[in-house]
């Protein structure tokens, strides 16, 4: 046992920090560093910048272009990105459906479509969920039907988030209505510009258009487009959440944001203050032990001794700190949470004439400006990804059987 | 980066769990808390496996083992809620082995080793609850010969405290802490026995202008040492104990039946078990984290200790409640074993530092960055 990284995995910690230092674009960094809004175009150069250097599909393996990284550097890689306040990737493409195609698609699919999504250039989003369809996935309706050599898609998708940008979505769509729910779902490509399809921003709490809602109306969609076999989609669909292992606990962001959280409270005077301290200490707690599961994880997978089935704990406790940062960074700034200035949540605000001589936003903190937003949007966490509930019926499964 | 346990801490793991499940039977235990809550028979056959000088130097005949291999057996004592407070033996090999003369080392260390002495560290003040630098007990020069002091001193809650070798005694010497080592039939010494919640055994101390040995004049770095490791000790056992109590619990809910069905067949339980499963690997995850600093510089190895017992606290009353209630009426009868391990986790979450003495500790100390490596 030791918990001291090797001199090479510092070594490679040290080459990525420097990379990522010097390719991150300042203005980029700047606003996630501060919670402001990041555009399109933001998440995207972000995303080509990482493309060339072959490090957007970060977790690829070498035959696919990938870096071929352990899970340890994969870990490394993800938290000084992380720390040096890059945007969050874009997982759809790289993270989610190109290991799918990697191991299920054919190899006319793999040459089609990993180089766009290993470049950045193609943005890809996700058709999972149906407005009756959220938890129990598998009950999925949206309709393909084979007519000649094309599925005729009719149906919604729903929470498809960032679909607004999206060139490419991948579906989970009812081919067969025959046997267990499970068994008729098949698993399909489609391009977004194809006749029929629609999307609709859906407004969320915070006021932002993060998801959508996707129509398919009489979509014609090439069978070529068929990742695997028709009906064995959610073997498919199900090996993509095996994928999502340590990198949903997002602890390397939650390090990052508690560090703000300790600034916020210092400048809003209520660091002194011991019942609010301790409960930022606590959350440190958290942090610390949440990490330490993550390690375990990381190292039973270098070693492949002492498998460790504890993703739902991951999920559940990543999520539960990242909506109690929100939630105390919001509590800090206290009354002037409140004031919602949308425009002071852009880079460069200067607040104009408005509030002049309190540096461009009510008591002159414009910290504060996107804090409740911020607490308001990560409610999701704990409701997407598959519910804090329903991965605590998987955790019970697999203590009590 | 690697939490792997080597061959030889697995074999350790086996000798100790082996020895547990054999010969610390739940029988025999409640046989032990009825006779005053300490064995020496028991302890005397758990050093037999050779634990007496786990960490201390082979120079001194001991093993050269370290932090691991501690937290290893202390998740298999922990495991069958030993009472016999094999800790006090991490304790006093640690501050021996840093703090003392080698005059002393030579003399103690291979007694230790050997299991021939019980070294027990007796602190605890009436006045001072978790405080290690408040010291009411006073140490002055004796005048009798030139290298002897003489203490004055009431300690409480010292385990197993009448059944020691000698003790290790914090007082104040000129106006700063220092540790003394007393012997067991030194002049002037008194040790008041009882019983404790989990049934073991713990001992009043008085001394009256007793000799005593001085061990270090600087008292509260190796006081704080000596505690830190029965922090990180004391966090393995409660990982044991919760470990044994979980499957207990486990096994419970999927015999036991109302309504014509298994209770882990209902959701509000199956929930439960889920959140008590949450709460056991984060206390794990941070025994891993108390154990790996152990050997860290004093700060560092502080703020560890303070984040660990937090939450190993949290996990402790969190499991040993909801399992008792998970049990139904069983869960609170003394016959049923599951209600043994609540209450022995209670008062190891007393021991050495509660939630609330720790969390203020870290919320003190607190640093602009925080993590694992920060």
């Amino acid at each position: 046992m030791d918990l001291a990284f090797t001199p090479e995995e510092q070594q490679f910690r040290e080459d990525v920090r420097t990379w990522v230092r010097a390719h991150l674009p300042a203005d980029i960094a700047h606003k996630v560093r501060n919670s402001l809004t990041l555009t399109r175009d933001d998440m995207q150069n972000w995303a080509k910048i990482l493309g060339k250097k072959g490090w957007l599909g970060h977790a690829w393996p070498k035959q696919f272009g990938g870096p071929g990284w352990n899970a340890i550097q994969k870990h490394l890689f993800e938290e000084e990105c992380a720390l040096a306040c890059a945007p969050r990737i874009v997982p759809f493409g790289p993270v989610m459906v190109a290991p799918v195609i990697m191991s299920f698609g054919s190899a006319e699919q793999q040459q089609k479509y990993l180089p766009g999504i290993a470049s950045g250039e193609v943005w890809w989003s996700q058709g999972y969920s149906e407005p009756g369809s959220g938890s129990d996935l598998a009950s999925v309706k949206c309709k393909a039907e084979r007519v000649g050599n094309h599925y005729l898609v009719n149906g919604q998708k729903t929470w498809t988030t960032l679909g607004q940008y999206g060139e490419w979505i991948f579906c989970l769509v009812r081919t067969s209505n025959e046997g267990k729910p499970q068994t008729g779902i098949s698993f399909l490509l489609i391009d977004m510009k194809s006749k029929g399809v629609s999307v609709r921003p859906i407004k969320l709490l915070d006021g932002e258009c993060e998801v959508n809602e996707v129509w398919f109306d009489n979509v014609e969609v090439p069978v070529e487009n068929l990742i695997g076999e028709e009906n064995k989609g959610w073997t498919y669909a199900k090996h993509l959440l095996s994928h999502e292992r340590t990198n949903i606990a997002d602890v390397n962001r939650s390090k990052r944001e508690l560090e703000r959280l300790k600034r916020i409270a210092k400048a809003e005077g209520i660091w002194e203050d011991n019942r609010f301290r301790d409960e930022i200490a606590k959350l440190e707690v958290d942090v610390i032990a949440l990490e330490m599961m993550v390690l375990r994880v990381l190292s039973a997978e270098k070693s492949g001794k002492n498998s460790l089935d504890v993703a739902g704990l991951l999920k559940i406790r990543g999520s539960e700190i990242q909506q109690r940062y929100a939630e105390l960074m919001m509590l800090a700034a206290g009354p002037f949470a409140v004031p919602l200035i949308r425009e002071a949540m852009e880079a460069g605000w200067q607040g104009d004439q408005m509030f002049t001589g309190n540096a461009g936003f009510p008591g002159g903190a414009a910290h504060c400006a996107p804090l409740a937003s911020t607490y308001f949007n990560l409610r999701k966490t704990t409701i997407y990804g598959g519910s804090n509930e329903v991965q605590r019926n998987i955790i019970a499964q697999t203590v009590l059987g | 980066m690697n939490f792997d346990f080597t061959d030889e801490q697995e074999q350790l793991r086996d000798a100790v769990r082996k020895w547990v499940d054999k010969s610390y039977t739940f029988d025999r235990r409640r046989s032990i808390e009825a006779t005053g809550g300490f064995s020496k028979e028991a302890f005397d056959e758990l050093n037999a496996l050779g634990l007496g000088g786990l960490i201390i130097d082979e120079a001194f005949d001991g093993l050269g083992m370290g932090p691991v291999e501690a937290m290893v057996v202390m998740e298999e004592l922990g495991r069958g809620i030993v009472l016999e407070p094999y800790t006090q033996t991490l304790i006093a090999s640690g501050i021996l082995t840093n703090y003392a003369s080698d005059d002393i080392k030579k003399e103690w260390l291979p007694k230790i080793a050997s299991s021939e002495a019980f070294v027990v560290l007796a602190y605890q003040e009436r006045s001072a609850r978790y405080r290690l630098e408040q010291c009411a007990a006073q140490a002055s020069k004796s005048t009798a010969s030139g290298d002897s002091y003489a203490l004055n001193a009431i300690k409480s809650m010292v385990p197993a405290g009448d059944h020691t070798s000698a003790w290790i005694v914090p007082a104040m010497l000129d106006g700063r802490m220092a540790l003394f080592l007393v012997e067991r039939d030194a002049e002037g010494v008194k040790a008041v026995a009882y019983g404790t919640q989990n049934g073991g055994r713990a001992a009043e101390l008085s001394m009256s202008n007793t000799p005593a040995v001085l061990l270090t004049k600087d008292g509260l770095s190796a006081l704080e040492w000596g505690v830190d490791i029965g922090i990180a000790a004391t966090c393995a056992e409660a990982v044991g104990a919760m470990d044994k109590l979980v499957a207990l619990t486990v096994e419970y809910m999927n015999t036991r039946k109302q309504f014509g069905v298994n209770i882990s067949s209902f959701q509000a339980l199956r929930h439960r078990m889920a959140d008590i499963k949450m709460q056991l690997e984060l206390a794990r995850s941070m025994s891993y984290y108390a154990t790996l600093k152990v050997n860290a510089p004093a700060a560092e190895r502080r703020a560890a200790m303070a984040r660990a017992k937090y939450q190993l606290g949290l996990s402790m009353r969190f499991v040993g409640q909801q399992t008792v209630q998970l049990h139904g009426g069983i869960g609170v009868t003394d016959e049923y074993a599951g209600s043994h391990y609540f209450k022995h986790l209670t008062q190891l979450e007393m021991t050495f530092g509660d939630t609330l003495h720790h969390l203020a500790l870290v919320s003190n100390n607190m640093q602009e960055t925080a993590g694992v490596f920060a």
